[in-house]
């Protein structure tokens, strides 16, 4: 049977980055084919690609025998491939029906037709049991109702082709046994369908065909899926080698304990927030897209507000009111998630990001900064975590993804920090850079500084953290001690997280009424 | 007050803003009996017609996120060169007024194609326009206004429909006309898709070049809708007029609720805090305030009216983390 899209060869590089090294992907009419990978594989790529979101460097896309190149998502709507993205992306003061049809709004004479827009949107959240009004906006909604929405706007599109990237990510097992149901009634009418996950048991159990991608390039091609099992997937996913080798493993020896939240809330949505963090130790906060890690990082340095219960650093109640304060006074760090946009100053060279966090120190007569002292303090720095970098005069920006990275963490090592929170320290860099960040993190550590690890890579969490808190819905669900053992592990930590979503989104329990309640 | 009243009234983004008009014409009234003459409403109402326009006009480029700079100098090219149809070529005043707001449109078109051509930021756009405009203006009049309008014009923006003051239809219309664009619009609904979310916005399949053009254009035609209307009340074509439209053009729609970022701005909200502009300027007037303290009032009005915005985010911000786990 032919392909109804077949790409092939596609490549796509940023600075730095290959995301994409030569993908073949071929989806057929009247089945679901499953793309997995680790977080920096490079299945957003693709879907970006497929979606018009960006133009790939070479390769080819053909559908339904024609090639095909889009440069804007609107020409591959209109090609007919629909698509649920990752992330969210509604129109928070619209309403449900607007976002669904956002592109192809009823009208009469260009006045938009309310009462056909309603009728057309309440068809869809029928078949998805979303018991919504079309005219509610949909900043009023759950996360769950939202991501419905969003599942709704492309089914509404009746599309040849629906790509489905983590859908289930934040809706619960009710939902996705719904969800699930809809789309083989959708196979079975000829839609090709790719169908991206994390969790494997849905994809073993839902899809016919599997593209595994490592590193942008693929690991199978479109392979049958019966008679594979979870441990086949896996190792397609992280590749044989980095199976085996990795870090070793390392005994941690916690000391006194440096950070505790004691029942904290934050004005971001926590509740009942207990965590405990010891000098030398490393402690993984786990939890999806969404459950309100970072956020919690930025209420603790002080960016978001705390609203009840206590922060004690070396036992002593604290209010931190501002990054700087996490900083000078309590030693407190944040590596950001986001290193483009809150951990680096891309037109700035390498020694000013580095010094940034530590100019008050480098202060000379009248305040002045010379830029001798600036770089003879960066350099050792710089030569530490090996930054291959042309000079120290060199515009961050200019270097790759691992190294800008590795500039976002030295600011924080310059800054002789005692607390370290690190969040996604490994997004978009290579596997050489990868390895030598983790063993950052544990030297950090053995070194004495209390480190809170927040990723969303599971092999990571598991490799890394000694003791892991599962975070959901903005509480803390569970606390786990590491076996780093990833099989045992992953379905741990998953099954916290589902059996919470369970609770959470049963019909009519309103979830004020568990909060901070642990598991 | 009862509180759960108030905190219903506040959820209006124009409901303070009304009740501040209200209470600024009742202070009038008892300062001054010439607030209510005949004399001074029309006044009042005159200054309306011009500066609901100029709000407007601004206002559509906020709710996609923009500015256009350039509301003044194309209000003020349209103004002299619809004198000049007038005047020099004698052209009938509908198909002058017509072919005048076609200019403001086409004003309007070169704003939003340069933006979505170059990709430049509209700021700087529409600053540079802004001196190619006033530019043009100048050149063309050599700064010498356009005297001679036909009477009819004056007589027709002077006239009533019944008792009614035919300038009053002109702010009512227009905010009818963009809340009615905005609200039940395909072409509106996607502005302030745009505005409010870009990037949703455009996987969602909607043109953004499109919709940047479209904005500008609209804003270009209330422009100059604006100049023309300014020429009907001064009786003359004035190369000065827009200069000083900017402050008041971003003024209102900001007093009235509007998010700068885009993505929601509110006509009501914005026409209430012309009137109020209005009030503020002649409640000053009427009390024999040294004039030139106007600016500084209408700057603290500014800062006021932003800072009680931001207040009132900030509390449903904060209602809504409390209420909720899961923030939306």
């Amino acid at each position: 049977m032919s392909a109804l899209l077949t790409v092939s060869g596609v490549s796509k590089s940023y600075p730095g980055v290959l995301a994409l090294d030569g993908v073949n992907l071929r989806l057929q009419a009247g089945k679901i084919h499953a793309l997995v990978g680790e977080n920096g594989a490079g299945k957003s790529s693709l879907i970006k690609i497929l979606t018009g979101v960006i133009e790939p460097d070479a390769g080819d896309i053909v559908l339904a025998g024609k090639p095909v190149r889009f440069s804007r998502p609107r020409e591959s709507l209109a090609a007919g491939i629909a698509v649920v993205h990752q992330e969210r992306n509604l129109i928070p003061r619209y309403s449900v029906a607007e976002n669904m049809f956002l592109d192809r709004l009823p009208t009469r004479y260009g006045v938009v037709q309310r009462r056909q827009m309603h009728d057309g949107a309440r068809r869809w959240l029928d078949v998805l049991e979303l018991d919504v009004d079309p005219a509610t906006p949909v900043r009023y909604l759950s996360v769950a109702q939202m991501q419905l929405v969003e599942i709704g706007r492309a089914l509404s599109l009746q599309s040849k082709v629906l790509l489905l990237d983590e859908p289930t990510a934040s809706i619960s097992e009710h939902e996705v046994e719904r969800l699930v149901g809809i789309l083989r009634r959708l196979r079975d009418q000829g839609t090709a369908i790719l169908f991206v996950s994390h969790k494997l048991e849905e994809v073993i159990s839902l899809c016919d065909r599997i593209t595994v991608l490592r590193d942008g390039q693929n690991a199978s091609d479109a392979q049958p899926l019966a008679g594979m099992s979870k441990d086949d997937i896996v190792t397609l996913m992280v590749g044989r080698e980095a199976a085996v080798t990795g870090l070793g493993t390392r005994t941690a020896t916690p000391g006194p304990c440096r950070l505790e939240l004691d029942g904290v809330a934050t004005a971001a949505g926590h509740v009942g927030v207990n965590i405990k963090v010891h000098a030398g130790e490393v402690v993984g906060l786990y939890g999806l897209v969404g459950a309100g890690r970072t956020e919690l990082a930025k209420a603790l340095i002080g960016v978001d507000r705390v609203t009840g219960g206590h922060v004690r650093i070396d036992g002593r109640p604290v209010r931190v009111r501002s990054p700087l304060e996490a900083l000078r006074r309590w030693r407190l760090g944040y590596v950001s998630e986001d290193r483009k946009g809150e951990g680096l100053i891309l037109a700035h060279s390498v020694t000013r990001n580095t010094a940034i966090t530590v100019w008050h120190r480098l202060r000379r007569a009248g305040g002045l900064i010379w830029g001798g002292i600036e770089r003879a303090f960066i350099r050792p720095l710089i030569e530490r975590l090996d930054v291959r970098t042309p000079s120290l005069e060199q515009a961050v920006g200019n270097l790759s993804g691992g190294n800008q990275q590795k500039v976002s963490v030295a600011k924080w090592l310059a800054a002789d920090t005692r607390i370290l929170i690190i969040d996604e320290p490994t997004v978009g860099v290579d596997v050489r850079t990868k390895g030598y960040l983790h063993r950052l993190v544990w030297k950090l550590a053995d070194e004495g500084t209390a480190v809170l690890l927040i990723t969303s890579e599971l092999a990571e969490m598991i490799q890394l953290a000694d003791r892991i808190y599962v975070m959901n819905g903005y509480r803390v669900v569970g606390e786990v001690a590491n076996s780093h053992d990833y099989d045992g592990m992953s379905g741990t930590l998953m099954q916290i997280i589902q059996k919470d979503n369970d609770v959470r989104f049963q019909p009519g329990r309103a979830q004020e009424e568990r909060g901070g309640q642990h598991v | 007050m009862n509180a759960s009243i108030l905190a219903r009234m506040l959820r209006h983004d124009w409901l303070p803003l009304l009740l501040m008009a209200i209470a600024a014409i009742v202070v009038l009234a008892l300062i001054s009996a010439s607030f209510f003459s005949n004399y001074n409403l029309f006044v009042m109402l005159r200054i309306l017609s011009v500066t609901s326009l100029v709000a407007l006009s601004q206002m559509v480029t906020i709710a996609i996120g923009q500015m256009n700079l350039a509301v003044g100098a194309i209000g003020g090219l349209v103004a002299i060169l619809f004198g000049a149809m007038l005047e020099l070529y004698g052209v009938p005043i509908p198909l002058a007024v017509l072919a005048a707001i076609g200019i403001g449109l086409l004003c309007g078109a070169v704003n939003g194609v340069l933006i979505a051509w170059t990709r430049i930021n509209g700021f700087i756009i529409t600053l540079a326009m802004l001196s190619v405009f006033t530019g043009l203006n100048y050149g063309i009049t050599k700064s010498i206004p356009f005297y001679n309008m036909p009477q009819a014009l004056k007589t027709a923006y002077d006239s009533y429909l019944g008792p009614i003051p035919m300038i009053l239809f002109i702010p009512v219309l227009a905010a009818l006309g963009v809340g009615f664009v905005l609200n039940r619009t395909r072409a509106g609904r996607h502005m302030l898709a745009m505005g409010g979310n870009p990037a949703a916005a455009e996987l969602a399949g909607i043109s953004v070049t499109r919709t940047l053009i479209f904005t500008h254009v609209l804003s270009g035609g209330l422009a100059g809708l604006a100049g023309v209307v300014a020429v009907a009340r001064l009786g003359t074509a004035e190369p000065s007029i827009g200069a000083d439209w900017l402050l008041a053009s971003f003024a209102a729609p900001v007093i009235g609720g509007a998010a700068l970022a885009g993505g929601h701005v509110s006509v009501i909200g914005t026409m209430i805090a012309v009137v109020l502009v209005i009030l503020l300027e002649n409640g000053l007037l009427l009390a024999r305030t040294n004039p030139f303290y106007v600016q500084f009032f209408l700057g603290a009005l500014i800062l006021l009216a932003v800072m009680f915005n931001q207040w009132r985010a900030r509390r449903t911000e904060a209602r809504r983390a409390s209420g909720r786990v899961v923030p939306t």
